[in-house]
């Protein structure tokens, strides 16, 4: 098959999970149990201010009209206004998207290292008490739910030594160096989660690979054992590498809900929650549809990063 | 011949492997030596520990492996003391390596040239980058792959097996090493890229002067290529002499029983010796000889004597204290009755008419409607096959002869042609036919591991067919089922084991023993003896003659092996890239004439009595693939007639009473041409008509 | 392979065999096992021996740190956090229990049907889980719980639906994977050649040997699940004031983080712990099983 069949094809399926993951989002949140209308007004509903409200948010109209308008919508970048401040939403959404952004961008940044040296010390010293060491630490880590590892870290940092700031508030007029300190406890949380997932699998990979034929074969030609490891091992670990990365993007994207909670960051997914206590569901809906977005993205760029990584797919 | 100067010696080297908290042997006391220019094979069943000895030459340890005593010396300095990066320096350079699997040696990510010129600016053996890349085409010229700067482009994915082999052994030759260590580099190959690989080898030996270790399991591969050639049991050297010899007076009970296991091409009949009983059980191994327990002429002390290698000739020594007492043996074959002609019948069980099969180009439907091609895999195919006769079909991997065996199953549906059972056409799918009819078409699959579920033990395994096709209840199922077990030779009390309990014979005798309770009329065998050991092999294919007589089932025998073929069928079909070659009688078949392709298996055949064949002229490893119009074997074909053969179709010929041959070649010169004979009394190599095997655009249309 | 061979000894007894199989099983497995055993022993006992009732106010002087008295301190409300811990242990382990153990049968079933019988179905269904699996589980949960209304906010039942409808695809989509792995195994071919319907074929040839995997997948999830929970009570979407579930707790405490760490730290590190317990004990498993854990999977 060529290659070109390959993409195009992997991209129109991620577009039509993208179509998917539309209708669930709309069906959960508005079609299937009750009045939305009644549900966001709780106990303080009369008749009235519920009329009003269905007449607002066009709840008289059929479904799927509903969805279609919307969806169609949101295809134009026009995701409507939110129900609780009356804004725009793409006008709310711009700064919570930079600051996630940024938040994501400096996280990755720390999780490359701490990912890709662990594994390699343990891949390379299998079997040896640094190996079992770091596998504990590891092990561990990943027991931490992020928001323990969060509430530690800031224990560590906040309170014992406290060298930065309990929140991590930012506004727009913020300075550099206001950002950089919000920014370390959070983006440090995420990547060390991020991190303990990656670890493990590389260390796993890496050994795989070491344990092959054809890196016997690499020895056995007389290779010393960096050449071995650098040009034979090295390359043949990395595509399954790009996989784990797509799915520690996919942990990001819920991660930042619990740590820009945490750390009171306003981000894309302090929003997401802010938006679910007000029962804002316009708000509600873009901000869930832009996270699978996200996600889906992630893992196509992970597929086609493989396939044209992968010289049997590229030449073949 | 005096004996060489060695430049390599093996001395009692001791070898264990980590073993749940302690270690086991798997050498003991191994010692053989190598002399400069001298090939020396080690041959032995699975899991004996030639590999591990052959590994030992390149200073190679497990991670789990220990090495308890010995000295391995390569001119004098003892291997296992070095190290690393003393190792280094030799490895690649004035020892290499063979591997088993090319597919898997070869590092997937980088260009195979650049594989090759690794090894020669590691080693110094190019000044340069440039000059490097002219020592790899030289190389790859030297082992026959066309084009070779090209090839040295590639990625080893884009190589066939036989090409990928060409480089590793390229890879190996590239700084002229003293010692060339050979780990099974044909056991992952189709028959004939087997063939050129070791004519290959042959033709390298005799320009080069190599030393070689090459270890196989493949007896009749060391016939041709071997001078001297050691014999290992349960990790003991247990036999040791020149080829020639070993072969034609075999002393140790072991090697008697190797060499008759072997499948014979030239004779229908079966040696005088038994072939191996039993199998390897590391786990009951006596501290004595290893091989007592499976041993026909063993004497009690002999489990506990350790035995010691003496000589019994001349550079001739065996480990056996019985050696005086069982003498030597005659090998003389003795010619079996060959298979009863089965009369045809009016009306044929099975029969195939014109029958076009193919997979679907993508999997899933959504797949499916971007790219909805189907590959046709087996064209215009006609066959029948009578009442009880056992009809094999012949052919390489990925000639489709296995899918034929699907589609009369009913798991793949013909895109053309017709399929009658009895006269009348099979519904195309399993799921259409009666459970009358999916009775009587019972499927036998080459590996048993997959075949049989792993979670369910052996007598659950047999008593789903007899619920099914017998409705029968549990007293009378538990009664066939130790009758099913009985027939073919396992103990009642195998129906409470899982099958990961079992060894892989003892699994394929579950396999057919489910096919049997079925109480089919068509036996569908697929390959079923490729994946078992030489030794088990042969037992199986008594086990199937006698339940062939027993039961008056037809067989539809599928196999690559035309010793195995010879052995067993009443009528063969050569099939070749999907299309039938030749078809007739198996006593016809195996003799002239012969359709090229048929010879061309004939001879690639390995087989213990083929004595050295003189080196074949040099093949190229890969011909072009011909357009469908013509011949499918046009472009691969030694006997080609030029272009005729590439544009048009070849005509059907009757050859004999039954024989059929599809082939532009007159029948004549066909039979003239033949080189390979089926009797070893008559004249075996006649001088080839054509001497070279190249096809050549301007040889002359026949007459 | 998939089969844990078991060579039954002749003469031997179940305890025998037992003591066998503990002796030969890895560490991991062990440590993991000894910690799950405390952790379902609380959850069993704690109601009994909690040094005080679970929402028994004036235990001790509010937000005092740590002491024999309040090993994990005292709230604002005055409650001592260690025995709303104790209390709190049963409802974390049966919930995490059942959602992941409904979660897995759903997983398996549609993950068994659309690997088996293929064509459009599998089609279908496989779009519907990698949908769902497109959305970050967290957010699923949410909105779910959000849609769920003010009716069933805070209701153990609720959270159970949510802990399945968050991992049931995941688990279909392993499910999925196994089926159809071994679906292109010979003995599958022969039962099919046999005439056997697609019920039959899942229910003694695909369950068997995907077993293992399912296994493995349920002790796996349930080993986040507690997490999974936490995180919600955290958020603020789980469980309701006052019940003693972990992450609720920590989120309510959170407020007297710099006055006393230990009513934070308390709840936190008995909930890793049994997440710990469970990810041991996961990884323990595999390998008696013969495969390697795939952790991540967001």
């Amino acid at each position: 098959m060529s290659i070109l069949r390959l993409v195009i094809g992997r991209v129109l399926l991620s577009l039509l999970t993208l179509l998917l993951v539309s209708i669930i989002i709309f069906a959960i949140i508005e079609v299937l149990p009750g009045d939305v209308a009644s549900r966001i007004l709780g106990r303080d509903a009369t008749p009235e201010t519920l009329a009003a409200l269905r007449e607002r948010l066009h709840l008289n109209d059929p479904a799927i009209q509903r969805y279609l308008s919307w969806f169609g919508g949101m295809l134009q970048g026009d995701f409507g206004n939110a129900l609780t401040s009356a804004r725009p939403i793409t006008e709310i959404l711009a700064p919570r998207i930079f600051n996630t952004v940024l938040l994501s961008a400096v996280a990755f940044g720390i999780y490359l290292p701490l990912a890709l040296i662990p594994a390699l010390i343990q891949a390379t010293h299998r079997e040896r008490p640094v190996d079992h060491g770091l596998s504990v630490v590891t092990l561990i880590l990943l027991s931490m739910p992020d928001f323990l590892l969060a509430t530690v870290l800031m224990i560590l940092f906040v309170i014992m030594i406290p060298v930065l700031p309990a929140i991590s508030l930012v506004v727009e007029t913020s300075t550099v160096s206001q950002y950089a300190r919000a920014l370390v406890l959070p983006a440090t949380t995420l990547a060390i989660v991020m991190a303990v997932y990656a670890v493990r699998m590389l260390r796993d990979n890496l050994i795989e690979v070491l344990e092959s034929e054809y890196i016997r074969m690499a020895e056995l030609k007389g290779l010393p054992r960096r050449k071995v490891l650098l040009r034979h091992a090295l390359p043949n670990a990395l595509v399954p590498t790009l996989n784990v990365t797509a799915l520690n993007l996919g942990y990001l994207i819920g991660g930042v809900v619990i740590v820009e909670k945490v750390f009171g960051f306003p981000g894309f997914g302090s929003l997401l929650v802010d938006s679910l206590q007000l029962r804002d569901v316009p708000l509600i809906e873009a901000t869930v549809l832009i996270a699978a977005a996200v996600y889906i993205a992630a893992n196509l760029l992970a597929d086609l990063g493989a396939i044209l990584l992968n010289p049997r797919l590229r030449a073949g | 011949m005096t004996t060489p100067s060695p430049l390599l010696e093996v001395v009692d080297l001791d070898v264990a492997y980590r073993h749940g908290d302690g270690w086991a042997r798997v050498l003991h006391k191994v010692s053989f030596r190598i002399g400069a220019g001298e090939a020396f094979g080690l041959v032995g069943e699975s899991g004996c520990g030639k590999s591990t000895a052959a590994y030992q030459l390149l200073g190679y340890r497990r991670p789990n492996s220990l090495i308890e005593g010995g000295k391995v010396l390569f001119k004098g300095c003892d291997l296992l003391a070095l190290e690393r990066h003393e190792l280094d320096r030799l490895r690649g350079n004035r020892i290499s390596l063979v591997p088993q699997n090319p597919t898997t040696a070869l590092s997937p990510g980088m260009r195979v040239g650049h594989q090759i010129t690794e090894v020669l600016r590691t080693h110094r053996a190019a000044p340069n980058d440039a000059a490097a890349e002219a020592r790899m085409i030289e190389l790859f010229r030297l082992v026959g792959l066309p084009d070779p700067e090209r090839v040295g482009r590639r990625y080893p994915h884009q190589l066939s097996g036989g090409q990928q082999q060409r480089v590793t052994i390229a890879m190996a030759l590239a700084c002229d090493p003293d010692l060339l260590v050979l780990d099974e580099p044909t056991t992952g190959l189709d028959v004939t890229t087997q063939e050129q690989i070791i004519a290959l080898l042959i033709e390298l030996r005799a320009r080069i002067g190599l030393s070689m270790l090459y270890v196989t399991h493949d007896l009749g591969v060391l016939a041709q290529i071997a001078d001297r050639v050691g014999v290992m049991y349960a990790g003991h050297m247990v036999e040791m002499a020149p080829t020639e010899m070993l072969f034609r007076q075999p002393r140790h009970p072991y090697t008697r029983g190797l060499i008759a296991s072997v499948p014979q091409l030239e004779a229908v009949g079966r040696p005088t010796e038994r072939s191996l009983k039993g199998l390897l059980r590391r786990d009951e191994l006596p501290t004595g000889c290893p091989f007592q327990p499976r041993c026909a002429v063993a004497e009690p002390s002999c489990a506990g004597n350790r035995q010691r290698l003496e000589p019994v000739a001349p550079r001739h020594d065996v480990a056996c204290q019985r050696w005086r007492a069982i003498g030597v043996p005659d090998l003389a074959m003795v010619k079996g009755e060959a298979p009863a002609v089965v009369e045809a019948a009016a009306i044929p069980l099975l029969s195939l008419d014109g029958v076009t099969l193919g997979y679907g180009g993508a999997r899933g439907p959504l797949a499916r409607l971007l790219a909805p091609v189907a590959l046709p895999v087996v064209q215009d195919l006609s066959f029948r096959i009578d009442r009880g006769e056992t009809f094999a079909l012949v052919g390489e991997s990925g000639s489709g002869k296995s899918t034929v065996a699907r589609a009369v199953s009913g798991l793949i549906e013909p895109l053309a042609g017709a399929i009658r059972f009895e006269g009348e056409a099979l519904p195309r799918s399993v799921g259409a036919r009666s459970s009358e009819l999916r009775r009587r078409i019972q499927y036998i699959f080459q590996n048993p591991d997959a075949s049989l579920n792993p979670r369910m033990r052996v007598g659950a395994i047999l008593a789903r067919p007899l619920e099914i096709f017998q409705n029968l209840d549990g007293a009378a199922i538990r009664e066939r089922i130790a009758r099913a077990l009985d027939e073919v030779r396992l103990e009642a009390g195998y129906a409470a084991r899982f099958p990961d309990q079992l060894s892989g014979g003892e699994r394929q005798r579950v396999a057919i023993a489910r096919a049997l309770v079925a109480d089919p009329d068509l036996l569908l065998c697929d390959e079923i003896l490729s994946a078992l050991d030489v030794s088990v092999q042969a037992s199986i294919l008594d086990l199937l003659a006698r339940l062939r007589q027993e039961h008056a089932v037809a067989m539809l025998f599928i196999s690559h092996d035309l010793a195995v073929v010879r052995a067993l069928a009443d009528r063969v079909g050569v099939l070749y890239r999907g299309q039938l070659m030749e078809i007739g009688p198996a006593a016809e078949i195996f003799t002239p004439p012969f359709h090229p392709y048929t010879h061309a298996l004939l001879m690639a055949a390995p087989g213990i009595q083929t004595e050295r064949r003189p080196p074949a002229t040099q093949r190229l490893a890969s011909a072009p693939v011909a357009g469908n119009k013509g011949c499918v074997f046009a472009g691969r074909c030694p006997w080609q007639v030029g272009r005729l053969c590439e544009e048009v179709a070849p005509p059907w010929q009757l050859a004999g009473r039954d024989l059929r041959i599809r082939c532009h070649i007159p029948l004549d010169e066909l039979s003239a041409r033949a080189v390979w004979r089926p009797d070893r009394e008559g004249p075996r190599l006649a001088e080839p008509v054509e001497p070279s095997f190249l096809p050549s655009k301007s040889r002359a249309a026949p007459r | 392979m998939m089969a844990v061979a078991q060579p039954t000894m002749p003469g031997e007894s179940r305890w025998e065999r037992v003591a066998r199989f503990w002796r030969r099983a890895p560490n991991s497995f062990r440590i993991g096992a000894v910690v799950l055993l405390i952790h379902l022993f609380v959850a069993a006992t704690g109601p009994f021996w909690a040094p005080y009732g679970l929402s028994q106010m004036g235990t001790g002087i509010p937000l005092a740190g740590m002491s024999w008295a309040h090993p994990f301190g005292v709230d604002q409300l005055g409650r001592d956090i260690f025995s709303r811990v104790v209390h709190g242990a049963h409802i974390v382990i049966l919930l995490s229990l059942s959602g992941t153990f409904l979660g897995l049968v759903i997983g398996a079933v549609v993950g068994l049907i659309s690997g088996y019988v293929g064509g459009w179905i599998d089609e279908i269904l496989q779009r519907l889980i990698e949908a769902l699996i497109s959305i970050p589980f967290l957010v699923l949960a949410l909105i779910a719980i959000a849609a769920a209304g003010p009716q069933l906010a805070g209701q153990p039942i609720l959270i159970i639906l949510v802990v399945a409808l968050v991992y049931a695809p995941r688990i279909a989509r392993m499910a999925r994977a196994a089926a159809v792995d071994i679906a292109t195994r010979d003995f599958v071919t022969v039962a099919r050649l046999r005439g056997e319907g697609a019920w039959s074929v899942m229910r003694r040839e695909l369950l068997p040997n995907a077993s293992g995997v399912l296994l493995v997948e349920f002790a796996l999830r349930a080993g986040y699940a507690p997490v999974l929970i936490g995180s919600l009570g955290f958020l603020g979407f789980g469980m309701r004031p006052p019940t003693p579930e972990w992450g609720l707790m920590i989120s309510e405490n959170r407020a007297l983080l710099i006055v006393s760490p230990v009513t934070v730290l308390g709840p936190g590190l008995t909930l890793a712990s049994l997440v710990v317990g469970l990810n041991l004990f996961t990884d323990g498993l595999a390998r008696i099983l013969g495969r390697t854990v795939r952790l991540a999977d967001a």
